[in-house]
């Protein structure tokens, strides 16, 4: 409603007075004396003290206001409608499976940022590899392609389709043949893709190709056996172990596995069963294997078939020709001892052998017929199929592009250019190929020479399936939609075969439900839940060896005579870098060798007095000059137990188009790899001269022997059997402690662990699964060699020296030591130690590491101002230091300084600022996280329900961690044990973590 | 005028003669009053060259991060702690002597406690200076002060000994610039009164109003000896602060009780050494020889060999102990010091501070202007080493074998140093020009009692027993400031 009624400002209004009516045709009743302002004088009047202050406190104000602009804004984006399954904060868990091993993905707001081991895993029930760790981070790989390449320019999918098809009917019209160049293929749903690749193109084969091989196992058994496979390999059945140069806890075949069946025999829970395998290991190079090894015996690789020759003679008794050891009357002895061990153990021991040599293994076939593996230790009815690469058939396949008779190519995870043993013979001939298409996710040294890249999803963007063993088959699930404009690989194949089905994810799924989930009685989502499913296992049968070797013991015999000259050559995947596929992701490259400790670069390891007699000092550059005349120069590394006469150097470096972490970190060395009697072979003779040059490498670890000090105790099993806490020093008088500082309760838990010494192999798997769980920067190869890298848990190894007067420790006498080859080693796992009386605690003048309650040591980056008094006064020698800004510093552009890769980064752990000390913090999100998913539950904290990153990912369980006030914890029971012993207890810093000692299986029944 | 006359056998403090009061002031003013000569311009282009290295490499440091520097996750202190410990231990000699020998009234200080007392100040900046510089968050460096704080009124760790040291350094500084300014103040007010102009009004501002009246002398003698007796137990808590940064950790070669005295000893070596080193220079280019005579050179070099010597004793006490332990880590750690990889540093300890002081039992060495000017250099660069010694070979192999480092310095560390030499000089220099290098006050009340000519008086006076005067006519002949063929005459 309008209203009708009238205010007036006065009674002048009401009135409407003549003055009024005047003044109201004005804008302002009264003029403004505007002119008297801004003439001369009214400018030039002093400004009263009044006027000024108002002045003042508008401006004032004004600015303030004009100040009070909010903080800058970070972008993020929240959720419009909130998936259902993500909680912001709350961890989703996925099935998938890596290298055939069904895992768990961690993931958070939908980013995978962690690999977890599947609890229902199956056979791979164990921990995971320092790949499987470190493999999140190839998701976030900004060396990747962003979209597919057709003739090296970004092109789109229907593009490269188009291309592919008309190149693809192209050779097939013209009756070329089609290649699918992959390395080992034992995913069925891939599987039936190839087959309808092949029904569209009929001219189509695949072409299995590994870059490290096992070729001669595989036909040494079709050979002995009429089985073309690679059996299923149970240590856990073995009480005894022989090894030939098989570095079976490593990187062969299945290092994971078996070194969770190894240590099954072997750690606290066996020993306290009084039960202990017995493992011996013949070798050139120091394998992680052999520095488990309870006898290491060094041999030359030229006398590894004359020693498996000496132990068959002595094992059944024949007489083989060739097969004595003239020159290493060491190995000749301790072989005839073998034989009589194996012997005793017979049904119970395995005899492995990492040659790929087919002959080599058809031997090894007989022996372990001998001594009755199969059927036990070795299973040929359940056989695995993790490897299946034939080197006949790839070496075949070049040829074939060389005389032209390939008209298209496809690889599919193999890059042939880096890893074929003659790259410019490989290069020659597929550019000879008209057709060539890679699956790679990066211009990688073959794709870079492809017409077309379709690029492949990571695995952790893709859906997928493998079957590692015979009745085991995993799934694999994508944790995170395509990153980039991929595809994936089998998509791709279904496409160009103009598929029915073309969507990978149907195809999977109809793979599975019309071919495995009936029998199985199994619905689709549950394999998706469990991860892997397990078909009852065939019944393992005996097999017996009834073959003549006297073929086989003249080519073994020929084949040794050939690699006895000049420095006999092995060259070997190493733990981190293994075949350098990996070789972009920092966390392996910065994960030091096991046994070397070195990171970033490849070497050429030679024992120290070998070196001595070539006259070659350690980081001394030579030139190693192979057969072929291929030659590279390394850096010289002094290697406790190489044999005599030779020298090794590990694969999987010298990459040049893999992205900015891996290109030119150390030298190829797969072109030393020779192609012999149908298999590669990973012996040769070299030449080495030295260079004048010298360069460091980067080791985490320069002071190799433990001078005698307690920080490391070990008994003999023999020892144990008669007193279980032998050499922990418990059993000495006991000393009594007086403390300075009041002892506090620690009434809710208590947390600590239990190291397994006995158990722990040195794989390090925990340091990449501690860097990726707690944001740990890598910091490069200048930084490591000024001994700046950052882990927060290291494994440190030990050499000693096994002399008839007892073990030598000390520095200074090794240096006296005529006979090096003695070695026996020792992994010791060192992080935090939580002590109760922490000696950093005291000295940090901040308060800015403190004791909490339930007895962890705790570190408060935000009030760390960096006097490093602390890791000074740290007696392990545990604390880590930001010494500059590593995870945002360009100057450190490993992988991190990038908005796409810092996606990995654990959202639950803070990343570090420069002057800031950081240590082993006993992954305390995961603390909390498990109190706080039992507290709503309403649940009091079970056992178990916190794992550490290290423990979870360490296969050989050596790591224990729990509550010690809950006294049926299983790390109570294990700290319990008679073995276990504090290291540095002696100064009373009252750590928190109990290690077990060290026991060798030394003395056995036959005397060595 | 003859109050008392001091023993004849007493050798003068002053030398020369026709020395007045007004001819003290115009010879110790000559620098402050005067344009500076070449020497000194040359000395302060060199000096704050250095000075601005420090600035450079400080700068780098913080840019950077300490990252520049060549520590690693083994040594995490080095070069800095090895230069702070250094600075600490030089600033020593001018508390002793400041206080402890004035209230043991030796009266020989009077010439040597202004320049000692500017050369501890400057020195404890320069220590000072690496407290914050080797920090890792150098911008949070006041969270060791106990400050009413927001961060849930988060207090120190006073367990820690950084804590005490925090304390000690600072209690020190402002004592020893209290005491040292104190001490300026009748100089300043000298200074003032011959001033004009802008001079003037700013030394009249610093003199805080001095009347010179016998109220103020009385209170000013009050206030010195109170100073005295509070500087005076600062000079054993600094250092024993300081050495706990060390022996309250669990470091093998840190671990040791000894270190308070040790450290004390090793201090006051280093800081007498540091005060002839600078006051050899000034003496001969300020012209100061009558004031700085060879006597009090005799007596410094006396004191560096009392304390050399206990240092060296120190040094056989920690490896009998060692032994003695029966601990294998406190063995090893001496062993490694003494053959391990840094053998040299240890050795070049042991030669510069415990064999090479000895040579200061001769007295032509211990009367020689040279050879006491290089040993009080050789005696500083062993007191480096003997900190790099205790803080880097200790650290470098401690318990655990595998983590066992070399340490290597880096330019900035080098440059730090060097700079941190650059800018204490710069200091010192400054302080020449600007305020009397000696006590004038003080040095005046020996003239009538202690001065050469104050004795040649007493000699002509002829009450003096003749063989106490041959006694005291021989003991001049060291003095290169005393003409002898006057007393040839006697």
């Amino acid at each position: 409603m309008e209203s009708n009624k009238k205010y007036w400002k006065g009674l002048e209004e009401y009135n409407n007075t003549p003055d009024f009516v005047k003044n109201n045709k004005n804008e302002f009743a009264e003029p403004i004396p505007i002119e008297d302002v801004l003439n001369e004088a009214g400018l030039s009047t002093v400004t009263p003290r009044r006027d000024f202050l108002k002045a003042l406190g508008f401006g004032l104000g004004a600015v303030t206001l004009a100040a009070c602009q909010s903080t800058p804004l970070k972008k993020s984006i929240p959720y419009l409608v909130k998936p259902e399954e993500v909680t912001p904060g709350i961890p989703n868990y996925y099935t998938s499976s890596f290298n055939g091993q069904s895992i768990l993905v961690k993931t958070r707001e939908g980013r995978p940022i962690k690999i977890e081991p599947n609890p229902n895993a199956g056979v791979f029930n164990c921990g995971t590899d320092a790949r499987a760790q470190a493999s999140v981070l190839d998701l976030y790989d900004v060396s990747k392609l962003k979209s597919p390449v057709l003739k090296s320019k970004e092109a789109t999918w229907s593009e490269v389709d188009t291309f592919v098809k008309s190149e693809l009917a192209k050779a097939q019209v013209s009756g070329k043949k089609i290649r699918l160049v992959s390395s080992t293929v034992n995913s069925p749903s891939t599987n039936a893709v190839i087959a309808e690749f092949i029904a569209k193109y009929p001219a189509a084969k695949l072409v299995q190709y590994d870059a490290v091989s096992y070729t001669g196992i595989i036909q040494a058994n079709q050979n002995s056996f009429g089985k073309a496979v690679l059996p299923k390999y149970n240590f856990d059945k073995a009480d005894l172990i022989v090894s030939f140069s098989a570095d079976f806890l490593g990187t062969w075949i299945s290092g994971e596995e078996f070194t969770a069946q190894y240590t099954a025999n072997r750690n606290y829970k066996s020993l306290e069963n009084k039960k202990m395998s017995r493992h011996i290991q013949i070798e050139s190079g120091m394998s992680l294997t052999g520095t488990n090894a309870d006898t290491r015996v060094p041999v030359k690789l030229s006398e590894q078939g004359p020693a498996l020759i000496a132990l068959y003679n002595a094992i059944t008794g024949q007489a083989l020709p060739g097969g004595t050891l003239p020159n290493n009357a060491t190995a000749d002895k301790v072989i005839k001892l073998v034989a009589k061990e194996l012997l005793q153990a017979k049904g119970k021991s395995i005899v492995v052998c990492g040659s790929n040599d087919v002959s080599t293994q058809i031997l090894v076939n007989a022996i372990n017929a001998a001594i009755g593996s199969y059927g036990t230790t070795i299973d040929l009815d359940n056989p695995c199929y993790l490897y299946a690469g034939n080197d006949a058939e790839f070496n075949g396949l070049v040829a074939e592009m060389s005389r032209g008779e390939v008209g298209a190519v496809l690889f599919l995870n193999s890059n042939p250019a880096y890893d074929y043993i003659d790259s410019k013979k490989f290069t020659d001939a597929l550019n000879k190929v008209p057709a060539k298409i890679s699956f790679a996710d990066r211009s990688d040294e073959t794709a870079s020479i492809c017409d077309a890249i379709a690029i492949d999803h990571n695995y952790l963007e893709s859906w997928g399936d493998a079957n590692a063993y015979e009745g085991y088959y995993s799934i694999v699930q994508p944790t995170i939609n395509p990153v980039f404009n991929s595809r994936q690989a089998e998509e791709s194949l279904l496409v160009w075969a103009d598929a029915p089905v073309k969507d990978y994810y149907q195809f999977v799924r109809n793979n599975w439900e019309t071919k495995m989930l009936p029998a199985l009685g199994l619905k689709w989502n549950d394999v998706l839940e469990k991860g892997a499913v397990t078909v009852a296992a065939k019944t393992a049968v005996a097999y017996s060896f009834s073959l003549s070797l006297a073929a086989v013991a003249t080519s073994i015999v020929n084949s040794s005579k050939g690699l006895a000259k000049d420095v006999e050559l092995q060259v070997y995947e190493n733990i981190p870098m293994r075949d350098g596929k990996n070789a972009n992701n920092a966390f392996l490259q910065e994960l030091p060798d096991p046994v070397s400790k070195v990171t970033w670069d490849n070497y050429v390891a030679i024992a120290p007095k070998y070196a001595e007699k070539l006259k070659i000092k350690e980081f001394d550059v030579v030139t190693v000059k192979g057969n072929n005349g291929y030659s590279i120069d390394l850096p010289v590394l002094i290697q406790p137990g190489q044999a005599q006469g030779t020298a090794s150097i590990a694969l999987g470096y010298g990459r040049t188009k893999v992205g900015k972490a891996g290109n030119d970190v150390g030298k190829n060395a797969f072109p030393f790899v020779s192609f012999v009697n149908g298999t590669m072979q990973y012996a040769t003779s070299v030449t080495i001269t030295p260079t004048g040059a010298t360069y460091e490498l980067a080791q985490t670890q320069t002071h190799h022997s433990f001078e005698g000090r307690n920080v490391i105790r070990e008994a003999s099993f023999k020892e144990y059997l008669k007193n279980p806490a032998a050499g922990t020093g418990k059993s000495e008088e006991g000393h009594k402690n007086y403390d300075l500082w009041d002892k506090y309760e620690q009434p809710g838990n208590s947390w600590v662990m239990a190291i397994d010494l006995n158990a722990c192999t040195g794989c390090g798997s925990c340091i990449v699964a501690c860097n990726v769980e707690n944001n740990i920067p890598v910091v490069g190869r200048d930084e490591v060699r000024r001994r700046r890298e950052m882990h927060w848990i290291r494994i440190d190894r030990y050499y000693s020296y096994e002399t008839p007067t007892g073990d030598v420790t000390r520095e200074k006498e090794i240096a006296k030591l005529e006979d090096l080859d003695n070695v026996s080693v020792v992994h010791q796992p060192m992080l935090c130690q939580h002590c109760d009386h922490a000696p950093c605690e005291t000295v940090c003048p901040v308060l800015a590491t403190v004791h909490s309650s339930d007895g962890l040591n705790h570190m408060a980056y935000n009030r760390c101002v960096g006097t490093r008094y602390c890791a000074n006064n740290c007696p392990y020698k545990v604390r880590r230091f930001n010494w500059f800004n590593y995870w945002n510093d360009s100057r450190f552009d490993n992988y991190l300084n990038n908005e796409f890769t810092q996606l990995v980064l654990n959202p639950d752990v803070t990343t570090r600022s420069r002057g800031v000390m950081e240590k082993c913090s006993m992954c305390i999100q995961r603390i909390q996280a498990g109190k706080l998913k039992a507290k709503i539950e309403k649940r009091p904290l079970k056992d178990g329900d916190i794992k550490m990153a290290c423990q979870e990912a360490c296969s050989a369980n050596a790591i224990i961690f729990g509550d010690a006030n809950d006294p049926n914890s299983e790390v109570s029971k294990a700290l319990r044990s008679e073995r276990i012993y504090y290291v540095l207890e002696e100064i009373n810093v009252k750590p928190g973590i109990g290690y077990m000692t060290k026991i060798r299986n030394t003395d056995t029944t036959v005397q060595a | 005028m003859s109050g008392h006359n001091e023993s004849i056998l007493r050798e003068p403090l002053i030398t020369g003669d026709n020395i007045t009061y007004a001819k003290i002031t115009d010879d110790i003013l000559g620098p402050v009053e005067n344009k500076p000569n070449k020497a000194w311009w040359i000395g302060f282009i060199f000096a704050s060259l250095g000075a601005l290295l420090w600035v450079v490499a400080v700068s780098y440091t913080f840019w950077n991060g300490i990252g520049a520097w060549g520590l690693n996750k083994t040594v995490g202190w080095a070069w800095d702690i090895t230069g702070f410990v250094w600075w600490v231990g030089i600033g020593h000699a001018g508390t002793l002597i400041s206080a402890v020998l004035l209230l043991f009234r030796q009266n020989w200080r009077n010439s040597i406690n202004r320049s000692a007392e500017a050369m501890t100040i400057f020195a404890v900046i320069c220590a000072a200076t690496y407290v914050v510089s080797h920090m890792g968050r150098p911008w949070l460096a006041y969270w060791v002060l106990p400050l009413p704080n927001q961060f849930g009124s988060l207090w120190v760790n006073f367990n820690s000994p950084l804590v005490w040291d925090m304390f000690a350094i600072s209690t020190y500084f402002s004592v020893s610039l209290l005491f040292w300014y104190t001490g300026l103040l009748p100089d300043i007010a000298t200074i003032r009164d011959r001033a004009v102009g802008t001079r003037r009004k700013i030394y009249s501002i610093f003199s805080f109003g001095w009347s010179g009246s016998v109220k103020t002398w009385q209170r000013f003698e009050a206030v010195s000896l109170i100073l005295a007796g509070i500087s005076t137990p600062l000079v054993l808590s600094v250092h024993t602060i300081v050495s706990m940064d060390f022996a309250t950790s669990v470091i093998p070669g840190w671990h040791t009780t000894i270190f308070p005295p040790y450290f004390v000893a090793g201090a006051i070596f280093s800081g007498f050494a540091m005060v002839l080193t600078l006051l050899l220079v000034a003496r001969k280019v300020l012209g100061l020889e009558n004031y700085i005579t060879m006597f009090h050179i005799e007596s410094m070099n006396k004191i560096i060999i009392l304390t050399g010597s206990i240092v060296g004793v120190a040094y056989l006490t920690e490896f009998f102990i060692a032994w003695y332990s029966g601990s294998e880590y406190e063995q090893y750690a001496f062993i490694n010091r003494s053959t391990g990889p840094y053998w040299w540093a240890y050795w070049m300890m042991m030669t510069c501070n415990v064999i090479s002081p000895q040579l200061l039992w001769f007295k032509k060495i211990r009367l020689s202007i040279r050879a006491t000017w290089i040993l009080s250099i050789v005696v500083n660069i062993g007191m480096w080493f003997e900190r790099f010694v205790i803080i880097v070979t200790s650290l470098h192999r401690d318990y655990i074998p595998s983590s066992w480092a070399m340490f290597s310095p880096t330019w900035v560390d080098v440059s730090v140093f060097v700079g941190s030499i650059g800018l204490f000089f710069t200091l010192f220099l400054l302080f020449l020009r600007v305020l009397p290098s000696i006590a004038i006050a003080e040095v005046k009340l020996l003239l009538k009692s202690a001065s050469e000519q104050a004795k040649m008086k007493q000699i002509k006076e002829g009450h003096e027993n003749k063989e106490y005067v041959t006694e005291y006519v021989e003991s001049l002949e060291k003095f290169d400031s005393v003409k002898q063929e006057e007393y040839a005459k006697i």
